[in-house]
């Protein structure tokens, strides 16, 4: 898994790219608080390159995004389709978290 | 037919080994990317399941893996020491909780009985045995609904 942080204003879009599984959560996870560490952080986390993700990693979105809930930050995900898409779906993530369809959109949204 | 098998310690690294395993077997068989991914993900949840709660020693034990590709499928049989654990019985997640309530206990197991198109559980002289089949091809309700 790779990770590239870039800065669109004081908006963070982080790119994760290969595969989020029990091995590669914990960074991921690590990352994710760092950057949702503070009040009024606002993040886009795209999913676009990454290969699946199995439920370590659905562990760290959803407790990312109940910390960013309570915090009152923003976190909005974008990139999520095919395989990707089908795994939200069967974990019935596609309603719970924020979801943009693209990169732009989300940061957008994030704004 | 093909026949990999690998012994892996209980531990992070030994999941990765077989997560790579499945990357050089589905290249050399050139097999479907979405069959090759859905069994990545079932051996994700089955194997980090063993290395979480299987045994309470602390002390390293042996999972065999055993990946075998046929003409239509792609089938996995994953082998343990620890205490006698059928994945079958564990019970569906509750998908429709708020986010502040949502819990991800019985994710994994939910997501490896809708991947794969079957899954066998049998416990032969005190040790777990666990088999997956994906087929190459046609659907699971999983692929069908990601489909639509």
């Amino acid at each position: 898994m790779d990770l590239r942080e870039e800065a669109v204003g004081d908006i963070t879009v982080l790119e994760v790219k290969g595969r989020i599984d029990s091995g590669t959560a914990p960074v991921l996870g690590e990352k994710l608080t760092a950057l949702l560490g503070a009040p009024g952080r606002r993040l886009v986390l795209d999913l676009r390159q990454i290969d699946y993700i199995s439920s370590a990693g659905f562990r760290i979105l959803l407790l990312s995004a109940k910390r960013a809930d309570e915090a009152g930050n923003r976190f909005v995900l974008c990139g999520i389709s095919g395989k990707v898409r089908q795994l939200f779906d069967l974990g019935g993530f596609l309603d719970l978290f924020a979801i943009s369809s693209s990169r732009e959109e989300g940061i957008a949204a994030v704004q | 037919m093909t026949t990999v098998e690998q012994t892996i310690s209980n531990d992070a690294e030994g999941v990765e080994q077989i997560a790579l395993l499945m990357d050089e077997l589905g290249a050399a068989h050139q097999l479907p990317a979405g069959a090759v991914t859905d069994m990545q993900v079932a051996l994700d949840e089955v194997l980090t399941n063993i290395v979480n709660y299987a045994h309470s020693d602390g002390r390293p034990h042996d999972i065999r893996v055993r990946l075998t590709v046929t003409a239509d499928a792609l089938e996995t049989e994953i082998e343990d020491d620890g205490r006698p654990f059928d994945p079958l019985s564990i019970p569906p997640p509750d998908l429709g909780a708020p986010l502040r309530e949502r819990a991800v206990g019985g994710l994994g197991i939910h997501f490896v009985k809708r991947l794969m198109n079957e899954v066998r559980y049998t416990l032969v002289d005190d040790r777990n045995h666990l088999v997956l089949r994906k087929l190459l091809t046609g659907q699971t309700e999983a692929d069908a609904r990601g489909s639509s």
